[in-house]
């Protein structure tokens, strides 16, 4: 079947069953069974979602008119499927067993992978013996991570979130993480920490994120200042990048020896995976890391080798498809109902926003039909103080994720047991009252404010418990989820062209700041603004205040 | 007096020795030490092969042993379980007026909790006498205390243990009799005390570091008060040893738990940091590059006159040097073997019967314990062979005026 005929079906099944309600859904009895799909330790409940026996059957025909499962091998075998920037996407490669082998243009990368891995375990190791030394002497016992995007958000995410997995030797390191280009975290931060005893760790693809830069030098910065020894000194012994830029690094006074590279095949937000993930080894231990890549990695086997009416990627990516392109849902909220997934709902946001935020298909036409949604989160609990009054009675059709371990506090005192058990109440809930509306209870006396329409679809991802191997296969089926989106959607979703053109204007415009406004250089607001801020920064006369 | 011992702690071994050799009757579970830095107490083993060809001292069999009226305990702190159960038998086999005296480390409270285990209706009880032994000079220091702290709270063991402890009496000058738990409680105060001293000590040394002032001048100013003297003032690169570290980790855990205090953690996190000081300094001579340095240690042991490296500074100097690849050899005059077993072999280490060979070639030589035969060295010879002539000394026995008019960099502890 051809992709237009697949699509059309699809959208005369939308007309059809528009007027179904998922309060009636839940009434027939094997619709658990049917729509609840299990890979190893992670389950994925998509009963809740408005879907019916013939809409899956459908959306896989869909599927299989796009070829989905030659784009799956495409990705796996390193095909350049990033073909805006010539490359292949090979993050799968990172999370290969080390007996494994893979050939990619000549090379083979796996042996590659492990001996940059294995560099980074030297160097995780020497912090967990209080081997690495700063500039008195001193052991390092802080890690300061800079870097922004991928290069924070993925690390960040996974340190919070593996906090509990720390291994005794890497108590004595602590890590931060530093990221806003305005100085403001550095800025506070650095009054808090000893100099002879902080590593900075720079990661950046390019090693040439202004960002991150600007960070790194008020740091260089800081050290010299507090040591009087000199820079090159300094850089030898206090920093580390993690780069795919080699020559950059150096250039920037890092030697070789302290520098970690992964490869450009590693797109930015599929990077944790690779050395950027130094401060999740150095919080967890090689071995926790390890464990991190053996959970995504069985979770790349399921998504290559299972068929798509089994295939967790597949489903849930091809749920939303329904959502978004044909039930006008768009906006999608993710929720995690725990404290520890706090920073997941923001690593969700770049993974899903800037691979499928995007309107121009392959062939470079501009498309007619809806992409990414807007997606944004909060801790599920909190968040019900928060914006669910929207969830639930607002004008807007939003898609949730509720993600939460079945188990936790197993060892712990009863109390926080039965705090849990509150937390998967509260979840549960949740996820009932937005699918039966009124339905749930008895709503027989409610006013009309007091009603609830219901019918708002959701997921729940139910992990047996958080540990590095569950946290790495719910990483992995989100990310290839958006891969299969992207392949519905005809996109390319390892490109981020739409973030290139504002770092370039911000270029032009450092050297106006401050300066009297030139007529005919820019538009007529932001010379407005310039005009304003040079009254501000001097006394009108162009001399400073 | 028949007197059973148990344990295997250094204060074990010393009791035997020496209640054998004032006639006692001496039953023991095992032959010899299991620590070698416990074999290596000078005199002890020679005592003890002394006492055992004598006949006093005998190995028995456990259920001979319970039946005796004298009991001495000195067991590792972690074997409280092994203690109750001795108890648990000593009620059910042991004698009438049984006595038990308790050396162990088991915290405080512990000597109540196994005296509630006794027969009390049979007058069997227990005594705590706190281990107030030194490694190195421990059978002296238990053959002529110059006081004694008991713990024991019934008329009737009082009376047994002075005649028990009566050969001991030469230089005694004082008997303080108080509650086990107050007794318990005793032993770790002196040992905070001790630890707090150097501590402070040793921070007041790294401050004058960086003020330009001689601690040594500081620390006779200081030691002159009356209410100060001169014991444990001496500034250096750290303590060790396992018995007062076991004692001030004990009641450092107390004080977090009972109270929030950091107060001991505290000075036990900066003793490991001034552990490494001599380290620091050479990293900051050699402007933080050690790679392929030739480094030379006198002395490993946690102290001089002991062949221990417990809790030594020279563990963590020398793993450090390792990790920076440096070539370290080292000298001591008798805890070579201690530090073999420590560490293993490991690439870049070796081990030297002769000071100055230990110092050939070398880049620097740091001093970290202060055995006598250490003190005077042959300076020329040494300038002659080292490399290049600094040292760093780690417990401040050399002179440094003297030894940079020499020709040598000297680097001190706060000085």
């Amino acid at each position: 079947m051809d992709k237009q005929r697949a699509w059309q079906q699809l959208e005369q099944l939308s007309a059809s069953e528009s007027t179904l309600h998922l309060r009636d859904l839940l009434q027939v009895e094997d619709r658990f069974s049917r729509f609840s799909f299990r890979q190893d330790e992670l389950l994925l409940d998509l009963s809740r979602q408005r879907l019916t026996a013939a809409t899956l059957t459908h959306l896989l025909q869909l599927a299989d008119s796009c070829d989905l499962a030659g784009w799956i091998e495409a990705l796996f075998t390193g095909e350049r499927i990033n073909h805006t920037e010539n490359r292949a996407a090979l993050h799968t490669a990172l999370r290969l067993p080390a007996n494994a082998t893979l050939m990619h243009r000549g090379e083979e990368l796996v042996a590659q992978v492990q001996t940059d891995l294995a560099r980074m375990q030297r160097r995780v190791e020497q912090l967990h013996q209080g081997q690495w030394r700063g500039f008195s002497g001193e052991p390092i016992d802080t890690l300061v991570n800079v870097g922004v995007g991928g290069s924070d958000l993925g690390p960040m995410m996974v340190c919070q979130a593996l906090d509990s997995f720390q291994p005794a030797q890497a108590r004595r390191i602590t890590t931060h993480f530093i990221s806003s280009m305005d100085g403001s975290q550095i800025s506070g931060l650095l009054d808090q920490l000893d100099p002879a005893r902080t590593l900075f760790v720079i990661a950046s693809k390019s090693f040439s994120t202004a960002d991150t830069l600007a960070n790194a030098a008020t740091a260089l910065d800081w050290l010299v200042r507090a040591s009087g020894l000199p820079p090159e000194l300094l850089s030898r012994h206090h920093f580390i990048a993690v780069t795919a830029n080699a020559a950059r690094a150096e250039a920037w006074g890092i030697p070789m020896d302290n520098q970690l590279h992964f490869r450009d095949w590693v797109g930015g937000r599929y990077s944790l995976w690779s050395t950027i993930g130094l401060a999740i080894a150095v919080r967890i231990g090689m071995e926790g890391f390890r464990q991190l890549l053996d959970g995504a990695h069985r979770m790349d086997l399921h998504f290559r080798h299972t068929p798509f009416s089994h295939n967790l990627p597949v489903l849930l990516a091809l749920t939303e498809v329904w959502n978004i392109n044909f039930l006008g849902i768009h906006a999608h909220a993710i929720l995690p109902y725990d404290g520890r997934l706090a920073h997941l709902p923001a690593y969700l946001e770049q993974l899903e926003m800037e691979s499928n935020g995007k309107s121009v298909d392959r062939q470079g036409k501009r498309i007619d039909y809806h992409t990414c949604p807007v997606l944004w989160g909060e801790i599920g609990p909190n968040a019900q103080h928060a914006f669910y009054q929207l969830l639930h009675q607002g004008s807007e059709a939003v898609m949730c994720d509720f993600i939460v371990p079945a188990r936790r506090y197993a060892d712990q005192s009863d109390a926080l047991q039965s705090q849990h058990r509150l937390t998967l109440a509260n979840c549960l809930a949740q996820a009932r009252v937005l699918a039966l509306g009124d339905a749930a209870v008895d709503q027989s006396h409610a006013t009309p404010w007091q009603r609830y329409r219901g019918n708002q679809p959701s997921t729940l991802i139910l992990l047996d418990e958080l540990t590095p191997a569950s946290l790495g296969a719910l990483i992995a089926l989100y990310e290839h989820k958006v891969f299969v989106q992207s392949v519905i959607w005809n996109i390319n979703p390892f490109d981020q062209w739409g973030v290139e053109l504002g770092k370039r204007v911000a270029g032009e415009l450092l050297d106006a700041i401050g300066t009297p406004a030139r007529r005919d250089r820019f538009d007529v607001a932001t010379e407005g603004v310039l005009d304003q801020l040079y009254r501000r920064w001097s006394d009108g006369e162009g001399h400073p205040c | 007096m028949l007197i059973a011992i148990w344990g295997d702690e250094l204060s074990a071994w010393v009791a035997a020795a020496e209640l054998a050799r004032t006639g006692n009757e001496v039953l023991l579970q095992q032959s010899t030490p299991s620590e070698s830095s416990h074999r290596a107490e000078p005199g002890l083993m020679e005592s003890l092969a002394t006492g055992m060809a004598a006949g006093r001292i005998r190995l028995c069999h456990h259920q001979e042993a319970v039946q005796a009226p004298w009991h001495w305990l000195a067991s590792h702190p972690a074997d409280i379980s092994q203690a109750e159960t001795l108890c648990h038998q000593l009620r059910r086999q042991g004698p009438d007026n049984l006595v038990l005296i308790n050396q162990s480390n088991f915290g405080i409270g512990a000597s109540d909790r196994l005296h509630a285990l006794l027969d009390h209706a049979r007058q069997q009880s227990l005594v705590c006498l706190p281990d107030t032994l030194q490694q190195g000079q421990a059978l002296q220091q238990f053959a002529t205390p110059e006081t004694l702290l008991v713990g024991c709270e019934e008329t009737d063991a009082r009376l047994r243990l002075r005649a028990l402890l009566r050969p001991f009496s030469l230089r005694l000058q004082q008997i303080q009799w108080m509650s086990r738990r107050e007794a318990e409680f005793s032993k770790f105060a002196i040992s905070g005390m001790l630890a707090l001293r150097l501590g402070y000590i040793n921070e007041l040394a790294n401050l004058a570091d960086r003020l330009g002032v001689d601690i040594e001048v500081v620390r006779q100013g200081m030691s002159s008060d009356k209410r100060i003297g001169p014991h444990y003032l001496a500034p250096g690169c750290g303590f060790g040893g396992h018995h007062f570290t076991q004692y001030i980790e004990g009641l450092a855990d107390i004080l977090a738990e009972a109270r929030h205090s950091t107060l001991l953690n505290t000075v036990l996190s900066e003793n490991e940091r001034q552990k490494e000081l001599p380290f620091r300094k050479l990293w900051q001579h050699y402007r933080c590059d050690l790679q392929g340095r030739r480094i030379a240690i006198w002395g490993c042991a946690f102290k001089p006159g002991v062949a221990s490296v417990d809790n030594a500074p020279s563990l963590r100097v020398i793993r450090a040097l390792l990790a920076q690849g440096a070539q370290v050899q080292v000298h001591d005059p008798e805890a070579l073997p201690a530090l073999q077993n420590a560490l293993g072999r490991v690439a870049g280490l070796s081990l030297h019967q002769d000071p100055y060979h230990a110092a050939r070639e070398t880049d620097a030589l740091l001093l970290l314990t202060e055995w006598p035969q250490y003190s005077s060295p042959d300076y020329a010879r040494l300038l002659r062979s080292m490399q290049t002539p600094l040292i760093v000394d780690g417990r401040n026995l050399f002179e440094p005026d003297y030894l940079r008019q020499l020709g040598f960099t000297y680097y001190g502890v706060g000085r």
